[in-house]
């Protein structure tokens, strides 16, 4: 691992984190969590850069990783999962005192996004980032058919979630 | 829906200006940092299911079993048996290792949770495999007992049961090491298969998650 690898990596991620800071914006609760889950990613993108060959974008193959990271390498501890009713319990209560409704339906679908499980919330997370249904598919293993059902199963999910 | 959800979208991309924002500095010392995932914990908890039989050999009264084992004639069946433990043992650790090397996080999300599964698979066999040899140890003994003729001088009973019959003696002595060995194995593969269900629970279910749509 030579220093101009490092540099390389470095400033790649500096200017890409967004895309990690949203993963882990939806797969945790707080903020502990969240820079848990940031360091957990970082760990294993730079431990995948010297198979990075360029031929497709950073930020590109940022997603793979931090989606596989957050769904299948991260374990969350007891401690996180106490904090997550704490942190849904606030969530509600602000969402009612919304006046604006579009305010307050937005609000309302981040909550409901987030009770999502880990796949369906990898779904949300690639058409929120306007990726076509051939990259979701290949990031998530599955077949671009079976993407859309999906997909459309995720919808009618949230829908329930929004009108019980 | 559809509306709701192209909404979300819109508003998901003007999110980007409240995200936590970390210098080069920041990044740069976090991947200098220890991995703490999933399959750290598998690796470092897999070794020490692979050690912990091997162990318990080291035990005082584990190598006295060795001498009862001579005493009752058994010497030459249990050095095959334990040639043969250490052939489908290694093979175990090279399949462990082969499938662990297999782990990418450059794969899907599907075929990663699959191959981290199936290197835990390699583990569960091991440990069946294990605990079977457990199983099969204590019948050997039962059955060495059956056809020895000194059987209290061996287990260093003699003197101790002297009122009952040696019949008697020897089925007591049959009997409780049958029991023993049943509940030995049971409360091992009790606490494996407790701890292997937690550790992958996530895991088990993402990956029917993913299966669930496939023909």
């Amino acid at each position: 691992m030579d220093k101009e690898l490092e540099h390389r990596f470095v400033t790649e991620l500096e200017n890409n984190q967004n895309i990690v800071h949203k993963v882990c914006s939806l797969y945790t609760n707080d903020r502990d969590s969240h820079n848990d889950l940031f360091q957990e990613i970082t760990i294993q993108l730079w431990k995948a850069y010297p198979k990075f060959r360029g031929d497709s974008k950073f930020s590109t193959w940022m997603y793979r990783v931090a989606l596989n990271t957050a769904i299948t390498l991260y374990r969350k501890s007891k401690k996180r999962i106490k904090t997550k009713d704490y942190d849904s319990l606030i969530f509600k209560i602000k969402a009612d005192e919304y006046d604006d409704t579009q305010e307050r339906q937005l609000k309302l679908m981040y909550d409901a996004v987030k009770q999502l499980g880990d796949i369906d919330k990898a779904l949300v997370f690639l058409y929120l980032e306007d990726k076509d249904y051939s990259e979701i598919s290949e990031t998530l293993g599955i077949t671009e058919v079976n993407a859309r059902v999906k997909m459309n199963r995720v919808k009618n999910k949230l829908r329930t979630i929004l009108n019980p | 829906m559809l509306d709701e959800l192209e909404l979300l979208k819109k508003d998901w991309q003007k999110k980007e200006e409240h995200l936590p924002k970390l210098s080069y500095d920041q990044i740069y010392k976090m991947i200098w940092k220890k991995s703490s995932s999933i399959v750290k914990w598998i690796f470092y908890i897999s070794i020490i299911e692979f050690i912990l039989p091997h162990l318990l050999y080291l035990v005082p009264s584990m190598r006295n079993n060795l001498d009862i084992y001579s005493n009752l004639g058994l010497t030459n069946v249990f050095l095959v048996i334990s040639i043969l433990q250490y052939v489908v043992i290694f093979y175990f650790i090279y399949q462990f290792y082969k499938r662990y090397q297999e782990i990418s996080v450059l794969d899907s999300a599907k075929q990663l949770t699959s191959n981290i599964l199936r290197t835990r698979k390699t583990v569960k066999h091991y440990v069946i495999f294990s605990l079977s040899m457990v199983l099969l140890t204590f019948l050997m003994l039962i059955i060495g007992i059956y056809f020895s003729d000194n059987v209290l001088e061996t287990l260093g009973l003699a003197g101790k049961m002297d009122s009952v019959p040696i019949e008697k003696a020897k089925f007591i002595i049959m009997a409780s090491f049958a029991i023993f060995g049943v509940l030995f194995t049971l409360a091992l593969g009790g606490i494996y298969f407790l701890l292997y269900g937690l550790l992958t629970r996530k895991l088990r279910r993402n990956f029917r998650e993913l299966q669930k749509l496939e023909v």
